[in-house]
């Protein structure tokens, strides 16, 4: 595609053209073409071990595509480094959360301010009072953990780590958020909690979501795309996906439904 | 501020102690315990084990020793004033490259990295003779002038030790806490973490060394002025196990464990001396730590706080009811 693509305002938030991953001889990932406008909610369903999560990795760059590229608003990134696609304001979430249990909330968040913002370079000033500060304080209005802001990210429940992933991912003005099972674990009263957090986001922001959980799923995303064996199955509307024959299959009649 | 309750006393401590008590129970164990805490803080921050502390203390030593008055005729002499930060930031250089080299070394292949490293330079100090006068080392090493006498007089001394060893975990407090600091530790809990966050791991990892080579070295200066001499020996096997065994008998999750534990340890050198000869120090010091390692696997420091806090928890009560 001509260079001038790429900042065509009318490009989708991602696009992907048959990327894959594969691990030996087996793809965790296999042609999967796709693409998301901005400010679009999806979700993405599938089965354990469907290659949702593979899927996320090739796109933020944990795992180097086998196969296909991907654009970031209308951009190649395909071969771009992790920091490069933060720049570009893709953010994500894991789905086991991984996160610096040593440091408290805040310095956690503040962290995550510094780093996207500028890398290393943001580590360097020794400056005490500090606007990052204020930004990771209002990352953790948002994500609703204001009143954890000084306990050690170790003695966090598993439902405020979940919302200290998410309060990671909105720093510094995400355009595309990953997030990767944020319901995953939650107790049945959190869970709207949750739903209510994702719904609060920015209209702008183009949000991709993995979830088991079809009523978050559901309730947050205007479109659905199913993985299965590594493979596209299914697209459209909530509706539509449901009354596929392949999904119902999976979903209702399969071993592996959640 | 509570660590003003134990400075004011320690430096009214010359008013009552003799001069022994000062320089060979106090003052070493102030400089054994920052060139410690270097490892403390190491451990504690980044999680990672370094044998080679003392040879960063060393290169701190030997610069003194070749950039300063020496009574061995090697060397150039330099004044005090460019000296000094000399050798920290040749410490400090030391200390980033073996961060560098080991960037990628977690736990036991960390160990055996910074060991590799000591070990090479015991040998190439004991080896070259136009750096470090080889085997025999520097001698007649003197700190600067003071008065009458010089700084590496029993009272002076241990006035400086207790100001560097102050200022040192003043310095570790404040780098924890600066953004640095924050990513020294985030490379320790996940450090795949910290690079999807767009910070690389390298820079933490080499600043922490480096820094430690700040502590470290400014424990090197003061052993070098106080032992007035610096050679191989005093960056071989013993000591570097000696500064691990004092890191661990204060518990290497307390940076200032490391000058609880150098207590222990100076203590029992010299008054085992006494009771049993110096072969046997060996015996005592193993089993010694091995009753730490049983019944404080965080070190004496934690065994400490714990007890304050179950003191203060039991006198608490007492009020309540
Ligand atoms: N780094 C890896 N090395 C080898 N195989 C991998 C790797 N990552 C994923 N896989 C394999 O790829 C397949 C897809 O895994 P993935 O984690 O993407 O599934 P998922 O859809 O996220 O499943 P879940 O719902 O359980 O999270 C699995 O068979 C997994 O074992
Ligand atoms: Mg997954």
């Amino acid at each position: 595609m001509p260079l001038s693509d790429a900042h065509n305002t009318t490009a989708n938030a991602l696009e992907t053209q048959g990327i894959g991953k594969r691990f030996g001889g087996f793809w965790a990932v296999k042609d999967v073409t796709f693409s998301v406008k901005p400010g679009e909610r999806r979700a993405i369903l599938g089965p354990n071990g469907a290659g949702k999560t593979s899927l996320f990795n090739i796109l933020t760059g944990d795992y180097k595509a086998s196969a296909g590229s991907i654009r970031l608003f209308g951009e190649d990134v395909t071969k771009q480094s992790i920091p490069k696609r933060i720049n570009r304001g893709l953010r994500r979430t894991y789905q086991h959360a991984y996160l610096f249990d040593g440091l408290s909330v805040r310095d956690t968040l503040f962290l995550a301010v510094a780093g996207i913002r500028g890398g290393w370079r943001q580590v360097l000033p020794v400056r005490l009072s500090d606007p990052r500060r204020a930004e990771a304080e209002r990352l953790a209005e948002v994500a609703g953990i204001t009143q954890f802001l000084d306990r050690m990210v170790s003695d966090l429940s598993h439902g405020q780590r979940r919302q200290l992933e998410i309060g990671i991912a909105l720093a510094e003005d995400p355009k595309v958020l990953l997030l990767d099972e944020p319901a995953a674990g939650l107790s049945p009263a959190e869970r709207p909690q949750l739903s209510k957090l994702l719904l609060s986001l920015p209209k702008e922001v183009t949000v991709i979501l993995i979830e088991h959980d079809m009523d978050i799923a559901f309730q947050t995303s205007e479109s659905v795309t199913v993985l299965f064996n590594g493979e596209l199955m299914a697209e459209g509307t909530p509706d539509e996906v449901m009354a596929d024959k392949d999904v119902h299959q999976i979903y209702v009649g399969g071993a592996h439904g959640h | 501020m509570k660590y003003l309750l134990i400075l004011i006393p320690m430096a009214l401590l010359p008013l009552v102690l003799n001069d022994f008590w000062l320089s060979q129970v106090l003052t070493r164990a102030l400089i054994m315990g920052t060139i410690a805490l270097s490892l403390s803080f190491l451990a504690t921050y980044l999680g990672v084990v370094s044998f080679a502390q003392v040879t960063l203390a060393g290169v701190a030593g030997y610069a003194i020793a070749y950039f300063g008055p020496n009574t061995v005729g090697v060397g150039v002499p330099l004044p005090l004033i460019v000296t000094i930060p000399l050798a920290l930031i040749l410490a400090m250089a030391a200390g980033a490259m073996m961060g560098y080299i080991a960037r990628r070394s977690r736990g036991i292949y960390a160990i055996m990295i910074t060991l590799a490293i000591g070990v090479a330079f015991f040998y190439f100090t004991r080896q070259n003779y136009v750096l470090f006068n080889g085997f025999t080392g520097f001698s007649g090493v003197i700190a600067p002038a003071l008065g009458e006498g010089n700084w590496g007089d029993p009272k002076p001394l241990y006035f400086l030790s207790l100001i560097v060893a102050a200022i040192c975990v003043g310095l570790v407090q404040g780098f924890v806490r600066s953004p640095l600091g924050l990513a020294v530790q985030a490379v320790r809990d996940a450090p795949g973490r910290l690079l999807a966050l767009g910070i690389p791991t390298t820079l933490p990892i080499v600043a922490a060394f480096a820094f430690s080579g700040l502590i470290a070295g400014s424990g090197g200066i003061l052993n070098v002025w106080f032992q007035e001499r610096v050679s191989s020996f005093s960056v071989g096997f013993g000591p570097i196990i000696d500064i691990l065994i004092i890191s661990v008998i204060g518990g290497l999750r307390h940076p200032t464990g490391a000058f609880v534990g150098a207590i222990v340890y100076v203590v029992l050198d010299i008054f085992a001396i006494d009771l049993i000869d110096r072969d046997r120090f060996n015996l005592l010091i193993g089993i010694v730590l091995l009753l730490i390692i049983v019944a404080a696997p965080n070190g004496l420091t934690q065994l400490i706080t714990d007890g304050a806090k179950k003191l203060r928890g039991g006198a608490a009560k007492s009020r309540t009811t």
